[in-house]
Order: structure tokens, then C-alpha cells, then sequence
């Protein structure tokens, strides 16, 4: 029963859905400072190659190599984020492209260690992996009526799913504490936010390590979830896909980019015929959406309207008497 | 063996340069990184290649089809990605730059399909003659190239300092505001800047097909990227810094393939910028950053 609605290949999608959320979110971060990054397919690259050389080559578990991948990007994050924090609007934009370039440049050359252009393949797979170690604890899980490859799939959705919920929560939870209101003061005006004793440096500098782990983290989940990675998977149409996250689902909530995600990663799958002319629809859509709705799909005002809608069905349930707004 | 490298370095640098001008031209009088730039080049050169090879057509007429198609280009850009975004109320000043990202992943694409991936080879007759000047063997290709960017940045430099013209888009450049109230026709001469620069960067695209031999739909990415790393060791919007900036890159790569890591060429443009904004965020040739 519960085998039959597993089906492998839709909990495969969904999980590149997810790991495209978490890419979101760490666009979105540096956006809410007003800084664009656009090295964050370098710094997903850096966990990606981090995670799974450590995991290859030392045979260490998958979570550790993760962690590692995640704390090398944010390590990045901040070595970049410092010097570039005296560049603003399009400087910091070029510099963070041409830094995922020379990283794209770097595991392409470095073949000794990266394989070159060709990739690693063979990385250790999350979900086969925890099948094994269920399967030497004694657990089979034919007891749940799941083959083999459903149990994997179902896993690493499963997993993914919870850590997308928890940084989704963590961020929003951010979003509403002196950090969060430090990157809305610096976002709105850098000056004024300055002269009421917000440390900028600082911040802007959080901002870009938080992007960068978290981007790093996609990377090293990414590594994990498909076995193979090359360096073209890191390249400048991953930054721009990251981009259009942002532009196409909004950066003035944490719900743009992640609706931007689910939304543009299921359009392809969804409609075939499209997929072989995603990118330029890409381009259609960043310049379509910066000439009529440069703030993005979802905005504050949309997310309130949404909370209204939902709290007076509510209320007309409950007391079902008021009328007014 | 030095002096050949040398020159081979100078015509690389000369077609970085013309991109970068292209590049500079639409940042001085926009403030606009034009990411699109690239691509429009690269549709330069594979009109060369399509009015050469495919309708056998003579090279001048290739460079003509080439500078009308990416003016036209040029305009369309302007139209429908630039000009909705000016004076726009609470448009950030990242719309333009990611508007421009649209444009070139979209040409990016488009080139794909209508031309096709993988490596186009130029047919120019004369891309082939060579002169012998003692050891050294030159290319009539190479001279060619090196004079159309020294007249082409002449050319810019008498346009901008010495003409009417010249002189309303300095004003563009200094203030929008100021300079409609004093008369320009400001939309006429923005929308001529990205023309102009457009047709540069077709030009460009077709000496690359010469020199070269090879056109993909890739290359608009890696030569774009390219300028604009010049622009910034130039110093933004400087002209004369554009070309030398060009002509330093194009040395550098070239003797990096030649005395180190061939692998490594294309990440010496980006190891200079992330070093000259550290050092010297004006550029090389800059005066002051207004930020």
C-alpha cells in the first residue's frame, strides 16, 4: 500500500527541490543585507568538492565530511566577504562572479586531487549508505513494505526535508531578532543604520559567511544525494539559477526564494517540452519580472494578504459575526 | 620566439580591449554593467561566420551584417531590458545589472539553438597570409586586428572629446538631470551609447572568428567575463584605461601559456580583479571611485 505511492523518481525531484530551497535561502541572506552575491555556486562547489574528497579519500562519514564542506565555504565566506565589504552594488557582483569563476578555474586545473572536467564520481550516497547501516543494526526495511531503492529515496527526502524545515525555521527565527532587524537597518540605508550604532562590518560580513555556509551545504548535500559531481555543475549558470530564485519568487521574504525554488525546479519536470528551453525562459523571466515586478512574486504585501485570507476563514468559522477588514 | 609572443599577446589584448570598450562606454554613461555585452559579441562573430562560410559572402560584407545586427541588438537591449527601469520609483540599483544577466543567458541559449553548439570554424582567405621579418613569423590577421582597435579607440576618444555628440553624452554621463534640463536629448543619446558600444562588441566578435578560427556559443560568457575584469583594472568608464587594461591581460595570458600553467589563463583575469580592487579600487587608471 504505503509501497506503491513511493515512487522513486518523484521523492528524487523533490529532493532537488529542496536542496534548490537551500540554495535560495543563501541568496536570500545576502540579499537582506542589499549585498548580491552571486559566488554562492562557488561556495556550493567548495562543500560539494570538500564533502566529497574527505568522504572519498578518508572514508569518513558522510555527516562529518558535510560539516566540514559547510564550516570550508563559511571559512571562505569570510575571507571574501571582508576585503569585498569596501564594494558596493556592482563591484561586490563582479567580484563574487569573477571568485566562482577562478574556483570553477581551480577544480578544473587541480586534477590530481578533482579529476579535472571529468568529475568525481563514486562519492559515498546518503540514502545507500544509511540503508546499510540500518541493514547491520538488523532493520530490514521490507518490515515497512518498502524495497530497497524506496527506502533510499524515502531517506534522503525525508532527511532534507527536516533540515530544509529547520533552516527555513532558523532563518525566520533570525529574521525577527536584533541580527534580522541589523540586516533590514542595513538593507533600507547604510548610513543611517551606521549612526544608530549598528556595527555594518560586522553584520555584512555574517551575512556573507551565513550565505556561504549555507550555500556550501547545499553543495555538500547536493555531492551526496547524486554520487557524481563536476565542476561545470558549479559554473555561472548555477549562479544564475540561484539568482533567478531570488528575482523570480522575491527577496523580501524568506518565501520568495523559496517559492521561487519549488516553483521554477518543478517547471521543467512538469512540462517536458520546456526543459530544453529553460534557460532562455530564465532569461525571459529575470527580464520580465525586473521591468514589471523587480521586488519579486512574493512580497510583504502578498504574504499579508495570504495571512488575511487565512485568518478571516478562520475567524467566519469562529465567531463568524465580524465583517470588517 | 619572445617577439612572436609578444605579438600574439598584443592581438589578443587589442580584441580585449575592443570588448572593453564596449563595456566602458555603456558604464561611464549608464553606471550600468552591461552583463549582455558578451553575448552580443558573440553574435558578432557568428554572424561573420554564418555570411563567410555558410552564404560564402566577402569579408567586408561580413563585418557590416555583423555591426548592423548587433546595433539592432544594441537597441533592443536598450528598449525592452534598460529603459523600463530608468526613473522607476524603489528600483534597486541591482535591477539593471541582473536585467543584463537575463539578456545574456537568453542570447546564450538562442545561440545554441539557431546556431547549434560546438565549435564553428571562420573561413577568411586571408587569415592564412604571413610575412617573414627575419625569424619572426607575423600574421597579416594580427596587424589587421591591432590597427582596427587602435583606430577604433581614436576614433571613440575624438567622438567623445571633440564632437557635439561626444560632448552631450559626457554630460549624460556627469548628470542625467542637469544635462535633459540643458537640452539633451537624453533617451536618444543613451539609447545611441548601447547601440554604439553593441556594434563595438560585434566588431570585436568577428576579429576574434579571424583570429581564432573557432566560434561557440560559449565564448560571449568567457570573453564578457574578461572585459569587464579589464574595466576594472583600467578604472570603470576610462577609455584609455580600457585599452591598456586589454593589452596588460592579453599579455599576461599569453606568457602564462607560454612560460606556466596553460590551465590557469582564464583565472588570471579574476585573480587581478579580486587583487586590483584590494589594492586599488579605481583601477590602474582611474581617478577616484564615486560610490
Amino acid at each position: 500500500m504505503l509501497a506503491e505511492l513511493i515512487n522513486p523518481y518523484y521523492l528524487q525531484v523533490a529532493s532537488f527541490i529542496l536542496i534548490n530551497i537551500i540554495l535560495g535561502v543563501s541568496i536570500y541572506i545576502t540579499l537582506s543585507t542589499g549585498q548580491l552575491s552571486l559566488a554562492n555556486a562557488g561556495f556550493m562547489g567548495i562543500g560539494a568538492y570538500t564533502s566529497a574528497l574527505l568522504t572519498l579519500n578518508f572514508d569518513l562519514p558522510i555527516i562529518v565530511g558535510i560539516m566540514a564542506g559547510t564550516l570550508l565555504a563559511g571559512v571562505f565566506g569570510i575571507l571574501i566577504g571582508i576585503p569585498t565589504l569596501r564594494l558596493q552594488g556592482v563591484y561586490l557582483a563582479i567580484v563574487t562572479l569573477g571568485f566562482g569563476e577562478v574556483i570553477r578555474v581551480i577544480f578544473v586545473n587541480w586534477e590530481s586531487m578533482t579529476k579535472g572536467a571529468v568529475g568525481l564520481s563514486g562519492i559515498p550516497h546518503m540514502g545507500r549508505e544509511l540503508l546499510n547501516t540500518v541493514k547491520d543494526l538488523g532493520f530490514d526495511p521490507k518490515v515497512l513494505g518498502l524495497q530497497n531503492n524506496q527506502f533510499v529515496f524515502l531517506a534522503i527526502f525525508l532527511i532534507l526535508l527536516a533540515v530544509t524545515v529547520s533552516i527555513i525555521a532558523f532563518f525566520r527565527r533570525q529574521n525577527r531578532s536584533r541580527v534580522g532587524r541589523a540586516f533590514a537597518a542595513i538593507k533600507l540605508d547604510e548610513k543611517a543604520a551606521e549612526s544608530m550604532g549598528i556595527n555594518i562590518t560586522y553584520y555584512k560580513v555574517l551575512a556573507f559567511a551565513q550565505g556561504a555556509m549555507v550555500a556550501g551545504f547545499a553543495g555538500a548535500l547536493f555531492a551526496h544525494v547524486l554520487a557524481y559531481i563536476s565542476p561545470a555543475d558549479f559554473a555561472y549558470h548555477r549562479a544564475v539559477e540561484i539568482l533567478i530564485f531570488a528575482v523570480f519568487g522575491g527577496s523580501e521574504v524568506i518565501w520568495g526564494p523559496v517559492f521561487g525554488a519549488l516553483f521554477l525546479t518543478v517547471m521543467p519536470e512538469v512540462l517536458r517540452f520546456i526543459s530544453e528551453y529553460r534557460y532562455m525562459i530564465y532569461g525571459l523571466i529575470i527580464i520580465i519580472m525586473m521591468a514589471v515586478r523587480p521586488q519579486g512574486l512574493i512580497d510583504v504585501n502578498i504574504l499579508n494578504w495570504v495571512k488575511l485570507k487565512t485568518s478571516k476563514r478562520r475567524q467566519k468559522h469562529g465567531t463568524s459575526s465580524q465583517k470588517s477588514m | 620566439m619572445l617577439i612572436e609572443q609578444l605579438i600574439n599577446g598584443i592581438t589578443l589584448g587589442s580584441i580585449y580591449a575592443i570588448v572593453a570598450l564596449g563595456f566602458t562606454l555603456v558604464f561611464g554613461v549608464l553606471g550600468i554593467i552591461n552583463m549582455a555585452h558578451g553575448e552580443i559579441f558573440m553574435f558578432g562573430a557568428f554572424i561573420g561566420v554564418v555570411v563567410t562560410s555558410t552564404f560564402k559572402g566577402p569579408l567586408w560584407l561580413a563585418f557590416l551584417a555583423a555591426v548592423a545586427v548587433t546595433a539592432a541588438m544594441g537597441y533592443l537591449l536598450e528598449r525592452f531590458a534598460l529603459r523600463p527601469l530608468r526613473n522607476k520609483q524603489g528600483v534597486s540599483h541591482l535591477a539593471p545589472l541582473i536585467s543584463t544577466i537575463g539578456v545574456s543567458i537568453l542570447l546564450e541559449n538562442l545561440s545554441h539553438h539557431i546556431f547549434g553548439p560546438g565549435n564553428h570554424p571562420f573561413r577568411a582567405s586571408f587569415a592564412e597570409i604571413s610575412f617573414q621579418i627575419g625569424s619572426i613569423t607575423v600574421y597579416l590577421v594580427q596587424i589587421v586586428i591591432f590597427v582596427i582597435s587602435v583606430l577604433l579607440m581614436y576614433a571613440l576618444s575624438f567622438w567623445l572629446g571633440k564632437t557635439k555628440a561626444g560632448k552631450a553624452l559626457r554630460a549624460t554621463a556627469e548628470n542625467l538631470e542637469t544635462a535633459s534640463l540643458l537640452g539633451v536629448d537624453v533617451k536618444r543619446t543613451i539609447t545611441m551609447t548601447v547601440i554604439i558600444a553593441s556594434a563595438m562588441g560585434g566588431i570585436a566578435g568577428i576579429l576574434v572568428g579571424m583570429a581564432f578560427n573557432s566560434v561557440t556559443p560559449q565564448m560571449g560568457l568567457s570573453i564578457g567575463l574578461k572585459g569587464l575584469a579589464i574595466i576594472i583594472l583600467g578604472g570603470m568608464g576610462n577609455v584609455k584605461g580600457a585599452m591598456a587594461g586589454g593589452l596588460i591581460l592579453g599579455l599576461a595570458e599569453t606568457f602564462v601559456v607560454v612560460y606556466g600553467d596553460s590551465g590557469y589563463k582564464d583565472a588570471i583575469a579574476f585573480a587581478a580583479i579580486i587583487i586590483i580592487l584590494l589594492i586599488r579600487p579605481q583601477g590602474l587608471f582611474g581617478q577616484k571611485i564615486s560610490a
